[in-house]
């Protein structure tokens, strides 16, 4: 129960609560530039939400099996050099970002060629975007987030598994999709306005933006209600 | 123990590299889609101004769409014939004769002409204005807040007194003044020669009904048609025929163009010699220079 009340809290909060748009300001290139219609936007939304999850996925896989302090594999190969209680010490979390954005970048790029041998139609709506969103600092973020989640919790119990790690993800995927077609919607009625020259194109696109994140801001402080709501630990 | 934190961390990022590049190498190869190298030289044989005048999303599609699915080769309007040419020749078929399609603003009223024409304080595009009543009394013609002037990439129509005017020297027929137009008054029509005759009036009301909120509508009353067969009466509007217009029956239609009692019957496109002999001695505003002792701001930054 507690586990469950845990996933719908990281979901809400991904989604709404903390939207990586909205809140954290990350992702804000697609944001601004692939904003200008829906259609296009939605694209934009679900090509990011795909590759939001697999890059959750291989985080959370690498983060657990390589990078952090006592990670079997690291602790196995680190055996054949020293003694056992050392080689369970040895902290490669340094090399987080540079492994993250590496098998980021490489598993998009083999998505792509899998999508555009077998799926053409589906490589056309939104093939375009992937090669964009490969270095998308939303993605790299959601991956600091796992780790962050994962390596130096105090407690070994709170640490995130897979599924946590794949809800995160996949959800703030899905903020990111809802924060993006709100913004294209407006932009589809800002074409029928007289806005002033200074503020054509990314800045009134940036001010409304910034409005969009004050509204957000009203869902600040909703976690802990639903916590205490759904009866789950504080 | 640092020594094997670094050698570990190098051994790692190799060994991802290793596996990482034999994957992608080896998806490569497997997933590997054959593209037709003739939609790479009908892409290049293409002028690549993406804008959308044979119906596809950009270049790239329409040559895609010229190699796979055998469409004609004449749909670019911005290259012309002699690229028609270039793509047939890659794609081994024969150019039939083509036309330069270009614009018809049908619409002839300037402010002067217009009746109930009522001071509008919304947005300043035709969009917008379209949605509200009262802007004009007639609700066929051109509303001249210029959505078409913002559409064209070329520079080539733009609102004169109120009237949206094609300026057929910059024009390359790309179409996209007629898609944003609200009211649907410009259509895309085949030029047989360098000006064709056009129906300047989009109104379908009764004549009585177009005297009300006009002073040089399309009162539907016939006159052009009983003289030529090129002309026909569809819902109180004249229309004109394209396909039976031609050169020879100019004698039928200059009688027509005098009949007409609303003089709505003109002839538009590129401006022959004479009227340009004519034109000249007519006065028109200089092009201004910018002078740039008075535009730029030539005071230190001191940020």
């Amino acid at each position: 129960m507690d586990y469950l009340v845990d996933i719908f809290l990281i979901a809400v909060g991904a989604a709404l609560i903390n939207n990586f748009v909205l809140y954290y300001f990350v992702g804000i290139c697609p944001f601004i530039g692939v904003s200008r219609r829906v259609d296009m936007a939605l694209g934009m939304g679900g090509a990011v939400t795909f590759v939001i999850s697999i890059a959750s996925f291989l985080s959370w896989t690498l983060t657990t099996l390589v990078l952090m302090p006592g990670a079997p594999v690291t602790r196995w190969v680190a055996g054949f050099f020293m003694p056992a209680d050392i080689a369970a010490a040895v902290d490669l979390t340094i090399l987080t970002y540079i492994v993250y954005i590496f098998v980021i970048a490489s598993s998009v790029q083999f998505v792509e060629m899998y999508v555009r041998k077998f799926y053409p139609l589906l490589y056309k709506s939104f093939g375009v975007f992937l090669p964009l969103i490969t270095t998308n600092c939303a993605i790299l973020f959601a991956c600091l987030i796992i780790m962050s989640h994962v390596v130096g919790v105090d407690n070994p119990a709170e640490a995130w598994g897979l599924g946590k790690s794949l809800v995160l993800g996949f959800f703030g995927g899905v903020g990111f999709t809802i924060a993006i077609v709100i913004m294209a919607g407006i932009r589809e009625d800002l074409d029928l306005c007289d806005i002033p020259e200074a503020f054509k194109g990314a800045a009134i696109t940036l001010i409304i933006g910034g409005i969009l994140a004050m509204a957000f801001m009203g869902f600040t402080g909703v976690d802990s209600g639903l916590r205490a709501a759904l009866g789950g630990a504080p | 123990m640092t020594g094997v934190t670094i050698g570990l961390s190098a051994g790692i990022l190799l060994s991802m590299a290793v596996v990482l590049t034999y994957v992608l190498g080896w998806a490569n190869k497997k997933f590997h889609v054959d593209v037709d190298p003739r939609v790479v030289s009908v892409m290049n044989a293409l002028p690549g101004a993406n804008c959308g005048g044979c119906g596809y999303v950009g270049c790239g599609e329409y040559a895609e769409a010229v190699v796979l699915e055998h469409e004609t080769v004449t749909k670019c309007v911005v290259g012309g014939q002699s690229c028609s040419m270039a793509v047939a020749l890659i794609m081994g078929v024969e150019v039939g004769e083509t036309l330069p399609y270009r614009p018809i603003v049908h619409c002839g009223a300037h402010y002067d002409d217009r009746m109930g024409r009522h001071e509008y304080r919304g947005e300043k595009r035709c969009g917008a204005a379209n949605l509200v009543t009262g802007v004009q009394a007639c609700t066929y013609g051109c509303l001249g807040f210029g959505d078409c002037e913002r559409a064209c990439q070329f520079d080539a129509i733009h609102v004169i007194d109120g009237l949206a005017t094609v300026d057929y020297q910059s024009c390359v027929g790309c179409g996209a003044c007629a898609e944003v137009c609200p009211r649907n008054i410009i259509t895309i029509t085949p030029f047989k020669s360098d000006q064709v005759l056009a129906v300047a009036c989009s109104n379908k009301d009764k004549g009585k009904d177009v005297m009300a909120v006009c002073k040089v509508g399309c009162i539907g009353c016939g006159a052009c048609a009983r003289i030529s067969d090129v002309f026909k009466i569809e819902d109180n509007l004249s229309t004109i025929n394209y396909d039976a217009y031609t050169q020879e029956c100019t004698l039928d239609v200059m009688k027509a163009c005098e009949k007409c009692p609303r003089k709505r019957l003109v002839f538009v496109g590129i401006p022959s010699r004479e009227d340009q002999e004519k034109a000249r001695d007519l006065e028109a505003p200089d092009i201004v220079e910018p002078d740039f002792k008075t535009t730029v701001d030539d005071t230190e930054w001191r940020g």
